[in-house]
């Protein structure tokens, strides 16, 4: 792996992608949806994520996943593509996404699990299509490198002094 | 890997401490998160033991502020140091940017950094990472205590003439920010 670095996703995807995770809140009933990467950044967030705090969620999710991968190889297989976390009346559904993301939705009714699933799958599916063409092209052309370094040093100066 | 990200307009850093256990990786967290002032954080997670030793991570975000329109962040991981947790530590080390590397200057500890900086490198080999390409900062901590290793003796086991180093006692906060500030910067100046 080389030191360059991803590129995530591009604007023009990100309607779509909300939209896929739309679908997902409506049809299955669920308070929120979150798209994520394997190592924990936030894609996107839809729905009632004002309770959450999305990055350590992420990274959290991020981490059990990488866990439960590991889990998975010991037994022989290669992952486990769904995770399942059943609380009181919080529940969280755990999708991988073309081995490269994780769909996280959070729902309140236990009797939905079925449905959380079901769409779930279609929006996995749905996403993987998605991120395999941003995956394509890389676009940089909004970021101007040299400036950004030289900012983002004097900022760290700047918030060590503080 | 850094990661851009242009539908959010964020850009994430990760940055990982590493060393032997109780070398004080959770204490240099600690320490510079109760020096940032809050807009400059997210929250702290800890998954700890009961006795306070890290089972899965540490990790806080650090917020740079806005760039170009890019929310910019280093996000800024502990791995647990405990032999016993090495599968933990390399799902850690995993996609790192720069890493911290703790070593514990106590001089019954010193087969502990050696392992423990070899259990390093190996890992991140496994990922691809290459010390260098991915900046390796050294922090000698403990200074503070009695029976401890001269710089000399740290450097020579630890490779040092190829690193940043820093001495420090992570629980007054000394070299704490200096080592922080200097991965950070490594970190930067590799971007591309
Ligand atoms: N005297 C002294 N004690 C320190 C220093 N830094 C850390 N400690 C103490 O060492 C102990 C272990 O520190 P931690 O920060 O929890 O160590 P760690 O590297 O995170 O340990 P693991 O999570 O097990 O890998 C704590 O009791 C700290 O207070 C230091 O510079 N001087
Ligand atoms: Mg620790």
């Amino acid at each position: 792996m080389s030191p360059l670095s991803k590129v995530i996703m591009l604007s023009d995807e990100r309607e779509r992608i909300e939209d896929v995770l739309d679908t997902l809140i409506e049809k299955s009933g669920s308070l929120c949806a979150i798209l994520i990467t394997k190592d924990g950044h936030t894609i996107s967030a839809r729905g009632t994520t004002s309770f959450l705090n999305i990055t350590a969620l992420a990274t959290l999710v991020a981490g059990s996943f990488a866990a439960t991968r590991q889990v998975a190889a010991l037994i022989g297989e290669k992952e486990f593509s769904i995770l399942f976390q059943q609380g009181a009346s919080r529940h969280v559904h755990i999708s991988l996404v073309a081995g490269t993301a994780m769909l996280i939705a959070v729902f309140e009714d236990s009797q939905r699990i079925g449905l959380v699933r079901l769409h779930a799958k279609r929006a996995a599916d749905g996403l993987a299509a998605l991120m395999s063409v941003s995956r394509e092209r890389t676009d940089r052309e909004e970021l101007i490198v040299a400036q950004f370094k030289e900012f983002a040093s004097s900022l760290i100066d700047r918030i060590f002094s503080e | 890997m850094s990661t851009i990200n242009f539908a959010t307009r964020e850009i994430n850093f990760k940055i990982v401490y590493y060393g032997p256990g109780m070398s004080g990786k959770t204490t240099n967290l600690v320490y510079m998160y109760s020096r940032l002032t809050d807009d400059r954080k997210g929250q702290l997670i800890t998954l700890d033991t009961e006795q306070e030793r890290t089972l899965f991570f540490d990790f806080f975000p650090l917020e740079l502020g806005e760039i170009q329109g890019f929310k910019t962040r280093f996000h800024l991981y502990t791995v647990p140091g405990q032999v016993y947790y090495e599968a933990s530590r390399r799902i850690v080390l995993s996609g790192a940017d720069g890493v911290v590397f703790v070593a514990d200057s106590q001089a019954s500890r010193r087969p502990d950094n050696v392992e423990s900086l070899r259990g390093m490198l190996e890992n991140m080999a496994s990922y691809g990472l290459q010390p260098g390409p991915v900046p390796v900062v050294l922090q000698y901590n403990k200074r503070d205590m009695d029976g401890i290793l001269t710089v000399e003796d740290l450097d020579a086991d630890l490779r040092a003439d190829s690193w940043p180093r820093f001495a420090s006692v992570a629980t007054q906060g000394a070299g704490v920010l200096d080592t922080v500030r200097t991965v950070m910067k490594e970190v930067l100046s590799r971007f591309e």
